[in-house]
């Protein structure tokens, strides 16, 4: 997200604080480590451990908004609560930096944040704007939503929340077949055309089934359904005009944020078409 | 007790391989208190059993001492041959020197020794056993059974047809359970109907059976042979002495077809007043008070349309509802199952669409007195299937759901398949996604083959998820057969789901005091040996309410049921086991440690006023009492004692222990 | 739980290889640690393959993995290149009905290949790379915006990304578990 994905954070930054939240920006955190869980996990348990470490540190709750980071966040943490052995061993490792994994400090994605912490009352309170008629197709992505048996903020069968969001901020979200799917991101690295390939059939069943555009909450998803769009409607041959924005976006414009604010000019996917720039009421 | 016997058993060479048996009885009978010695080779054996006599007759032996095997294993034979011979059964004191001693050891000589010292110390005992009676109990020749279910049907009339009165309360308006909503049966495809409802008939027209629909058990008290029950008889509003079950009044009522049909698994309404089915029993109406906008509102419409169209006047608003008490000897509880609800399991689209439904649903639509009238038909639009997909297993076998096999789900789905090509014909598409077929039973493997035959389509396979579209459904299956993806378009999808406890189980089992297992149903007492008893002597279980099972193995074990229940009813009384507990009133302080504590709820607190002092001290029920001891381990005022282990019969055999110093190396 | 049987003489006779019950005790006991299900009680419903997002188009077979696991021929999926399919969705793990993760079977089947010398596929490399030097899987990215032209981070009004303090310690503290076993 901080080095590519520029929308999510600008429009986190533009909403939380009228929703009451502050952001402290905690010095020293690397990559969570998630992407290099193939060449050696032992890495991703480090690198996640140290960064609960330095929330540990300033005893500060942990927003992680790409739900990678979060996964790899909670299961190191799921890991070494269970696991009085890798506890130990970590946090060998951690001492070495002056750090320590205690684990006291709480973990939120955006969506669990904004509809269980928050609440919807407040969302409701705060739209400034009223948006045009929209159906929009949900996309949790899979990180968020699996595996639930270590505790995901979202159901993994019959996620809601995101709709209930959309709702309070007056965009409809109709259920569709293939809500649950996968965007493909993960196999960017080795197998581009498989990875285009699986984002291309999402986007050609979400346009088919007359959604106006889709809302997200995860940076390897948005690559993928927006920065990638064309490639991936060519690679299941179909041309695709979805418009794809973060949830914390069409929030933003629902408050009344000018769209500048919320980076809506770096999503490549026509989100001009959803008619949100408009007047504030 | 002062004049002893002492018999030595050989126990062929068992014993006497490792303990010099004569030694023991020559040196026995130097003890004091002892008359008589005597050794065997097989003392448990009818010859033994003359020379044990013998010696009650011939030398007036009032306690014995049998040195011989585990008292698991003879103790009650020994107790009888006591008493036959004219001798307290409860001053047979076993000695274990084979299990305990010559089983356990290598060396004879010091085998010897510690048998010497088992038998000293059993004598010591036996000098001070006491001789006790057997508490008897009248037993009420009356029985319960609770659920009117093909399991309750089947013990009711077991036990009627030995003689005894039953009581048969039912929930439901009407007996019948699930067998009533089944279309057929596997595997002999009989019409479930036919075969139950003559049944039916037979326990409505028994006059040994009291038959109580409509009603439910609200508590019970006592204890085997005598047992209170209050049951509640729910009011139906309809007089039933003039109802004619003609369904007038069904057909007028206001609500009618607006509330979800129970017994068609909500597939169709029903009305406030309502028969159960066409082949109800008894043949009676029963009015919803929850529906039933005069019960609701105090009025309905210019006045209830069911008043009206009742030629026989039957409808009575002014109903109560009834407490009744039944007084009897034994319960057999049948209160059957439920199925999982397939919600439980999103990915399979039950919740989504109204054509993913669960074998029982659609043996509804199949029934002729179903629905849809036997027409097998699409939920959402009436049109006929073209494609039918079964899923097995749905929540069975499955940790995260329910971990046990439902045993009953192959051959259902296998039975439908046969009824759906009756009922659709040939052209229709069937696809089974099966990971297992367990077609265990007598005559169900060559059902199976049949069913091959039946241009089916199996799949050796569970798919991920259900994909619905509106009414285009597609399931991704791997088929671990071929190893291949089938991709499967079909109309509609039936789910097996797992055979779950009834929800209000856990409750139920709280108020009979009975347990349950780790999977919700009730707890028998011995998996192999005593399916059908419980661990509270006197109540019995059959059917489902033990464990999911076809309609073959429910009617045994109901049948067996009735027989474990009529070996009580039989018996005008019932002996207690007087080795049990017994409260010392003036040492009990009530405190109540003893009456948490005791697993068979055996304790109550008795309340007296002595001095004009209200004074509460635990008292023991003989009949409930098990002899267990945990109470008089526990009890911190030393006012319990267990028959048969008094404090000073146990501690002068740790006396004797003790004091037995050098012989044989043991110190 | 896990039963130790060191002794397994199963031979695949299409291979002619041996089953590997050391890499297999190794592999479950990871497992274990990591507070996952326990392998062994597949019984090969094949739910997971029926819905592996990387099925159809790469031909994973999670069931399959987990079956191989259990009989010991590990050699055979680490040289292969199936492996690297998994789209790590989790799917497989979320549905099993014995609670088995084909996915976190997997990634140690990865981590094992990397640890013995196996080519890594494709950019995990460059990204391990990136993740040593300045802690990031890759540096701030110059991103294209919908009218044409390209933008910085600065360029945005975010604040500066504070990365790592030190980066060099960071590096030799973390090359260490880098190549460490669970």
């Amino acid at each position: 997200m901080p080095t590519e994905q520029y929308a999510y954070e600008m429009s986190i930054r533009e909403t939380l604080p009228l929703m009451g939240v502050e952001i402290v920006d905690l010095p020293g955190f690397s990559c969570c480590g998630e992407p290099l869980k193939s060449i050696n996990q032992m890495l991703t348990l480090h690198m996640s451990a140290r960064n609960l470490s330095i929330a540990d540190r300033e005893g500060i709750d942990l927003l992680v908004p790409c739900p990678m980071c979060h996964l790899a966040l909670s299961e190191a943490k799921n890991i070494l609560d269970g696991n009085g052995e890798m506890k130990k061993r970590i946090n060998a490792k951690l001492r070495e930096e002056g750090l320590e994994y205690i684990g006291k400090q709480r973990l939120f994605h955006i969506i669990d944040l904004v509809h269980d912490e928050i609440g919807l009352d407040t969302i409701r309170e705060r739209v400034k704007k009223t948006l045009p008629d929209l159906n929009m197709a949900a996309h949790y992505g899979c990180h968020i939503l699996r595996p639930s048996e270590m505790g995901r903020p979202v159901d993994s069968e019959n996620p809601r929340k995101m709709e209930a969001i959309l709702l309070s901020l007056g965009v409809r979200s109709e259920d569709y077949a293939e809500k649950l799917d996968c965007c493909g991101g993960p196999l960017l690295p080795n197998h581009p055309e498989t990875s285009l390939a699986k984002t291309g059939q999402k986007l050609h069943a979400v346009s088919e089934q007359g959604f106006d555009g889709m809302v997200l909450a995860c940076p390897w998803c948005q690559k993928m359904f927006d920065s990638k769009q064309t490639k991936a409607a060519e690679s299941v041959g179909s041309r695709a005009h979805v418009p794809v924005l973060y949830l914390t976006q069409l929030m933003g414009l629902a408050f009344g944020i000018d769209d500048a604010k919320l980076g809506l000019n770096l999503n490549l996917s026509p989100v001009d078409d959803l008619g949100l720039k408009g007047e504030v009421e | 007790m002062e004049r002893i016997g002492v018999f030595v058993c050989h126990c062929g060479i068992n014993i006497s391989s490792m303990v010099d048996v004569e030694s023991i009885v020559e040196r026995v009978r130097e003890l004091d208190g002892v008359v008589e010695a005597k050794s065997y080779k097989y003392m448990c054996s009818d010859r033994g059993a003359q020379i044990i006599k013998k010696s009650i007759e011939e030398k007036g032996i009032d306690g014995a001492v049998i040195a011989c095997c585990s008292p698991r294993m003879h103790e009650p034979t020994f107790r009888g041959v006591a008493e036959d011979g004219g001798m307290n059964p409860f001053t047979v004191e076993i000695a274990n020197i084979r299990e305990q001693c010559s089983w356990a050891h290598d060396s004879r000589e010091r085998s010897t020794e510690k048998a010497m010292k088992l038998v000293m110390s059993s004598v010591a005992k036996a000098r001070l056993l006491e001789p006790l009676e057997r508490g008897r109990t009248p037993v009420i020749p009356n029985a319960l059974v609770i659920g009117g279910g093909i399991a309750g049907i089947q013990a009711s009339l077991d036990l009627a047809n030995e003689g005894f009165r039953v009581y048969l309360v039912e929930k439901d308006p009407s007996i019948g359970g699930r067998m009533a909503q089944l279309d057929k049966t596997f595997p002999t495809l009989d019409c479930s109907s036919c075969i139950l409802t003559p049944k039916m008939m037979e326990v409505y027209h028994h006059p040994n059976i009291d038959l109580m629909t409509y009603s439910e058990v609200l508590s019970i008290e006592g204890s085997i042979g005598d047992y209170r029950v209050k049951v509640r008889r729910k009011p139906r509003y309809v007089d039933v002495d003039r109802c004619t079950g003609c369904g007038d009044c069904v057909t007028a009522c206001r609500m009618r077809d607006r509330i979800p049909d129970e017994f068609n698994m909500g597939l169709s309404n029903r009305s406030a007043i309502y028969i159960q089915f066409p082949q109800a029993i008894p043949l009676e109406a029963v009015m919803d008070s929850e529906t039933c906008l005069f019960h609701r509102f105090g009025k309905c419409g210019d006045g209830p349309l069911c008043v009206e169209a009742c030629e026989a006047e039957a409808i009575d608003f002014e109903q109560k509802e009834e407490v009744a008490e039944l007084n009897v000897g034994a319960i057999v509880v049948a209160t059957g199952y439920d199925l999982l609800d397939p919600a439980s399991l999103h990915e399979y689209g039950y919740s989504r669409s109204k054509n993913v439904i669960t074998t029982l649903e659609l043996e509804r639509l199949i029934s002729s007195s179903g629905p849809t009238k036997g027409e097998v038909r699409l939920p959402s639009s009436g049109e006929r299937p073209r494609s039918v997909t079964m899923i097995m297993c749905v929540g069975s076998r499955d940790e995260t759901q329910c971990s046990w096999c439902c045993r009953i789900g192959c051959m259902t789905a296998l039975k439908q398949v046969i009824l759906l090509r009756e009922n659709l014909g040939e052209e229709v598409e069937i696809n089974i996604l099966h990971t297992d077929i367990k077609s265990f039973g007598k005559g169900y493997e060559e059902f199976y083959r049949n069913v091959r035959a039946e241009n089916t389509n199996f799949f050796r396979g569970r798919p991920s998820e259900v994909r619905i579209r509106n009414e285009d459904i597609r399931i991704d299956i791997f088929d671990t057969i071929t190893n291949k993806l089938f991709e499967i378009r079909t109309d509609m999808v039936v789910l097996v789901p797992a055979v779950v406890p009834r929800a209000d189980s856990g409750e139920f089992a709280r108020m009979m005091n009975l347990s349950r297992s780790g999977d919700g149903f009730l707890l028998e007492a011995h998996l192999k040996l005593k399916p059908m008893d419980t661990f509270v002597n006197g109540i019995f279980i059959a059917g489902c309410c033990q464990g999911p099972k076809d309609i073959t193995d429910t009617v045994a074990q109901a049948s067996g049921a009735a027989s474990r229940a009529a070996g009580i009813l039989s018996k005008k009384e019932l002996e207690n086991d007087p080795l049990i507990a017994v409260v010392d009133a003036d040492l009990c302080s009530g405190c109540r440690i003893c009456i948490s504590l005791c697993p068979y709820s055996a304790i109550e607190p008795v309340v007296e006023t002595m001095a004009g002092e209200e004074v509460v001290h635990a008292e023991i029920n003989e009949v409930l009492c098990q002899g267990c001891g945990a109470c008089v381990a526990a009890c911190p005022s030393g006012a319990i004692n267990q028959m048969g282990f008094k404090d000073n019969q146990i501690l002068a055999m740790i006396g004797v222990l003790n004091d037995c110093s050098d012989a044989g190396g043991l110190k | 739980m896990m039963k130790k049987r060191d002794h397994m003489s199963i031979t695949d006779m299409t291979s002619m290889a041996e089953a590997q019950s050391d890499l297999r005790s190794e592999i479950n006991q990871r497992l274990e640690r990591l507070i996952l299900g326990v392998s062994d009680y597949c019984y090969q419903c094949a739910k997971c393959t029926s819905g592996c997002e990387s099925h159809k188009l790469l031909e994973l077979e999670p069931h399959q993995i987990v079956a191989l696991l259990k009989r010991g021929l590990i050699d055979e999926m680490v040289n292969s290149e199936i492996i690297w399919t998994c789209m790590s969705c989790f799917k497989c793990k979320e549905r099993c009905p014995q609670k088995v993760p084909p996915v976190d079977i997997l990634f140690a089947l990865k981590n094992l290949a990397v640890l013995t010398g196996k080519q890594v596929p494709g950019d995990y490399t460059q990204m391990l790379q990136s993740v040593m030097s300045i802690g990031y899987i890759q540096d701030r990215q110059t991103v294209p915006t919908r009218s044409g032209d390209t933008v910085k981070r600065e360029d945005l009004g975010l604040p500066v990304l504070s990365g790592l303090q030190d980066p060099n310690g960071f590096q030799n503290i973390i090359t260490a578990s880098a190549v460490e076993k669970i």
